[in-house]
């Protein structure tokens, strides 16, 4: 058993979780609501970046592109729908992002934008690969891990550091006092979703490249994926999305190594949920 | 006074549109033929290209004068590869369509559903590229055009052990109907030739992640890796066994059969070998006709399951032709059928009893980013289907 | 002909699956997105006792409908460790866990699903087209009185207190964890029937017939239908299974319209087509009593439950005091 291997995906599938769920805790840390249609963010950011890549051949303009779009997305998202509905109960805001996530991936799938093909990212090759005694990095992986290693840093700074990041926790803790103490709530529920949604655009593009391809129907896994690393990691703590991931990639790496395919990954990852939260029903580092 | 007139001779102008539209016709307008695909939904790609084939089919037939002057009209409606989506629709089909015969462009699932709906109303049904075993079993209306999983199975296994002389095989399976029967047939066949299977294991469908999978597979030092998978994971595989440094030819089926494969694959898929109906280098007319004219109308090259659903519809007008409209000629004349030379993926021997189709086996190489002729099989023992 | 009865067929089964959500998350507010999960279970007992036992229908429908609630008494039992948006997760899981041991697990039939399931006889006479209709109504109106009678009876109250506020339902000497797997046992039960009905009618099934969307499928009909109420799922179930259909007319954008329908429907009316105070509803109330002779009040000005808040702080309490499900955000704070 190569342990260089395991090691490796492990922190590369676990940078994935992390990315695409990341945004979705952001999300329900300050609104409480299930996103599932974060998922259908994700794939546009994909559809943009390859859409951009193809007519400028440059990563970076590509990656700044699809967040940019998919932040907007995701606002729009915000401002036109779930505004209106944060005093009802919480399964109506889950039915409607059900809905928008449908609607979003049928239109995504016609001809005139994604079809219902899936297209090549080549972009592999953005990063250098790594060459290290014991084994080799292959660029795409570097690519995730180096980004993911940003995102992380840039998202610790911004919540302890900042105004906004302090903004931000205040109202996942307590809205309405939060709003009382005199937060702009409706400003910093916005950006929330823009960070949140250009995130999920982001891990659209870095997916897309990794397993070079880009389709409409690529959020179908992630929309309740992401679920099981948040719910695991706590609901709406990003640190203990960070947990989850790891914790949820190791788990499926090293039972795929040893063992194999038992079950489905997916299936394997909601076992493990199902057991963690029968002894800690709030999370790994959830409030209880 | 006045509106009793008018009111009677609303009442025979309606009459009449009735009469005129319904009875009293020697020959119908076209011969309806219904066909239901995923065009929407997470299958939406193979629906998309098997609802093409069949256009393309139409079109053809058309062009040489329809169903002896009469042109064929094809009937399509989506099904989403949800079974009972595909109830509804037989039923639309055989109730208000009133179609004369159908094809299915959808899953197994799908496909079996619909198959009862038309067993029962007497339509004949041809499956253009459902594999399970069980679709044709369902009564003497149900055909198949498409390939046999256990007949792929076995000339995979002959591609393996006789031809590449391979003594080690591992087996990657997809975890629905397509792979089981598949690696069962391949599994039967290496065994009893004496190969050794070193590695076994099945994968879910849809998986991208397989460094896990297939590091394993290289500790087991195979000569071939035998995969089943469709394009999208058929590519993760590939380019996957490229990166852990897996040098074991990979051997693929129709799955694999498609230009995405060799898109998304890129330089990995060299030297991938699949067993598929469509051969490229074919010198029939036409294959050739298909692959150029399927290009130019839609943008994208042909792939298997289009042509799997252009020769379905085919085979239907040739029994049109020969033995009639009504459901039981139709039945007859494909059970009559021998060397039948216009079918993209023939030529088509004949039907067994079980209704599935007999025809040769082409392997196909990808060289230089295209797949071409590597083999063919054609021993009646390797490709007579077993019922 | 056949196309609306295939089609009116397919949309009662789906009631019943709607009701019988209803009771687990309308009535006793357990929310649950695995329910497909039940309905797998309930259609599999019954095809394989059909064709691997050679049972008759009636007996294997008897036994899907008991062995799987039994089966959903026992899934229920993260339900008294979790609440919640955590339960929403685990029952998730388990539905993706039951398809996987369908598909996995060879006895079940793996990959190749379960084929040639025979339709019911009764005298002799075997039921298709309209006699299956028949037979999916009867199951129908069966659910509608059970889940009328749960309503009604003790056992309805005691899931309304589950519903509202365990703490306080314990106090009162409800067992809040013997209620909760009540409500997991009938709920599942129901749906078992209304599996093996699926089963039988479509002569084979597949593990991913079970899947997850089917259950965003069913929550989606109960919601849109009135959460609670005894109309809403079967309003929902018919409309959302029939929509599909209608929408042939406009050919591949169907799933897009189909989700913008319940995204509007949520902005515009979030009880539901036919949920308390809908507009609708009021249409139907006023209607119904004037045909009674009764006296017609205006419509009772119950908060208006669609108007946007002007601010997302704004603290607002429950807007319909009977209607507590899935308690909103005030509840959700104190909770932690």
């Amino acid at each position: 058993m190569n342990l260089w291997n395991i090691l490796l995906d492990t922190l590369t599938q676990g940078s994935i979780y992390f990315l695409i769920a990341v945004g979705l805790t952001m999300v329900y840390g300050i609104l409480k609501i299930l996103h599932i249609a974060h998922a259908a963010v994700y794939t546009v950011g994909a559809g943009v970046g390859l859409a951009v890549f193809r007519l400028t051949g440059n990563f970076w303009i590509s990656l700044v592109a699809a967040m940019g779009v998919s932040g907007l997305v995701g606002v729009l998202i915000y401002r036109g729908v779930y505004f209106y509905m944060l005093d009802q109960p919480r399964i109506v805001p889950l039915i409607t992002s059900v809905g928008l996530f449908l609607l979003m991936q049928d239109l995504l799938q016609k001809p005139f934008l994604m079809g219902p093909y899936q297209h090549a990212f080549p972009a592999q090759d953005v990063f250098p690969s790594v060459r290290l005694p014991w084994g080799d990095v292959p660029s795409a992986q570097v690519m995730i891990l180096v980004l993911t290693a940003a995102t992380l840093m840039g998202l610790y700074l911004l919540f302890t550091r900042t105004r906004l990041g302090l903004a931000w926790q205040a109202a996942s803790m307590d809205r309405d006092m939060a709003g009382a103490v005199g937060i702009n709530l409706n400003r910093a529920v916005a950006l929330n979703f823009l960070l949140g949604s250009a995130l999920a655009g982001a891990a659209g593009v870095l997916v897309g490249v990794f397993y070079n391809s880009v389709y409409a129907t690529m959020g179908d896994v992630p929309s309740y994926k992401a679920f099981v690393v948040i719910v695991l990691g706590g609901m709406g703590s990003v640190s203990g999305t960070v947990v989850a991931s790891f914790l949820l990639a190791l788990a499926e790496t090293v039972l795929l190594s040893f063992v194999g395919y038992v079950l489905p990954r997916d299936a394997i990852a909601f076992l493990v949920l199902i057991l963690v939260l029968m002894f800690r029903p709030q999370g790994l580092l959830g409030r209880s | 006074m006045k509106a009793w007139r008018w009111l009677v001779v609303l009442v025979a102008l309606s009459l009449g549109v009735v009469l005129a539209s319904g009875c009293g016709q020697t020959r119908p307008s076209s011969y309806k033929i219904g066909i239901f695909s995923p065009t929407t939904g997470f299958a939406a790609a193979d629906g998309t290209s098997a609802l093409h084939g069949a256009e393309l089919a139409v079109k053809y037939i058309n062009e040489q004068g329809g169903i002896n002057g009469v042109p064929l009209e094809l009937v399509h409606y989506d099904d989403a590869a949800k079974p009972d989506q595909a109830v509804n629709v037989a039923h639309k089909l055989v109730g208000q369509d009133k179609v004369v015969a159908a094809v299915s462009g959808s899953y197994s699932g799908a496909t079996r559903a619909a198959a009862s709906v038309f067993q029962e109303a007497g339509i004949p049904m041809i499956s253009g590229y459902a594999v399970h075993p069980e679709i044709t079993k369902t009564g003497n209306m149900i055909w198949r055009t498409g390939s046999l999983a256990v007949v792929q199975g076995r000339v995979g296994g002959a591609l393996a052990v006789d031809k590449l002389g391979a003594k080690r095989i591992a087996i990657l399976t997809i975890d629905n109907d397509f792979g089981t029967s598949l690696a069962d047939a391949f599994k039967e066949y290496v065994l009893a030739k004496g190969a050794e299977i070193v590695f076994e294991e099945k994968y879910p469908l849809g998986e991208k992640e397989f460094r896990a999978i297939l590091n394993r597979i290289k500790e087991a030092n195979p000569d071939v890796l035998y995969a089943s998978a469709y394009y999208n994971e058929a590519a993760n595989i590939v380019r996957q066994a490229k990166e852990v440094g897996l040098t074991a030819t990979i051997i693929g089926q129709e799955g694999y059969d498609s230009p995405k494969f060799l898109e998304l694959a890129g330089d990995a898929a060299e030297g991938v070998i699949i067993t598929t109906d469509l051969n490229r280098d074919s010198d029939r007319e036409i294959t050739q006709w298909y692959i150029r004219t399927y290009e130019e109308t839609y943008g994208i090259a042909a792939d298997m399951v289009g042509a799997s659903t252009f020769d379905a519809v085919m085979v239907l007008a040739y029994a049109m032709r020969k033995g009639g409209t009504q459901p039981d000629q139709i039945v007859k004349a494909l059970a009559e059928l021998r060397d039948f030379e216009d079918a993209v993926t023939g030529p088509f021997y004949r039907f067994t009893e079980g209704r599935e189709v007999m025809r040769p086996v082409t392997a196909q190489i990808v060289k230089n980013g295209r797949f071409r002729f590597y083999a063919e099989f054609d021993d009646p023992a390797l490709i007579t289907p077993p019922w | 002909m056949g196309y609306l009865v295939s089609v009116m067929t397919f949309a009662s089964i789906w009631a019943v699956l709607a009701l019988s959500l209803n009771i687990l998350t309308g009535y006793a507010g357990q929310v649950s997105l695995g329910h497909a999960a039940f309905f797998g279970i309930g259609a599999y007992t019954s095809a394989m006792l059909a064709v691997k036992a050679g049972w008759s229908f009636w007996p294997a429908f008897v036994a899907a409908i008991l062995i799987t609630g039994m089966v959903g008494a026992l899934l229920g039992l993260p339900s008294l460790r979790v609440r919640h948006d955590f339960l929403v997760l685990a029952t998730m899981g388990i539905n993706f866990v039951v398809v996987a041991v369908f598909k996995y697990v060879d006895f079940f039939g793996g990959a190749l699903g379960i084929i040639g399931i025979q339709k019911p006889q009764i005298f002799g006479w075997t039921l298709r087209g309209w006699g299956f209709l028949g037979l999916a109504l009867a199951y129908l109106l069966l659910s509608l009185w059970v889940s009328d009678y749960l309503r009604r009876t003790w056992a309805g109250l005691a899931f309304a207190t589950v519903r509202e506020d365990e703490e306080a339902a314990e106090a009162m000497g409800v067992s809040v964890p013997r209620f909760k797997i009540y409500a997991f046992a009938i709920s599942a039960a129901l749906a078992g029937g209304a599996g093996s009905l699926y089963a039988h009618f479509l002569g084979s099934i597949f593990p991913d017939h079970f899947a997850f969307v089917e259950s965003i499928g069913i929550m989606s009909m109960v919601v849109l239908g009135g959460l609670g109420t005894l109309r809403g799922p079967v309003v929902g179930a018919f409309a959302l299974k029939i929509l599909p259909e209608y929408l042939r007319v406009v050919g591949d954008y169907r799933y897009t319209l189909y989700g913008g329908v319940l995204v509007l429907m949520m902005l515009f009316q979030p009880q539901g087509i036919l949920g308390e105070g809908s507009w609708l509803w009021r249409r139907v109330h006023t209607w119904r009593d004037r045909l009674r002779g009764r006296r017609v009040f205006s419509p009772e000005r119950r908060p208006s439950v669609t108007a946007p808040p002007t601010n997302p702080s704004t603290p607002s309490p429950p807007s319909n005091p009977g209607r507590g499900v899935l308690q909103g955000e005030a509840d959700e704070h104190e909770e932690r």
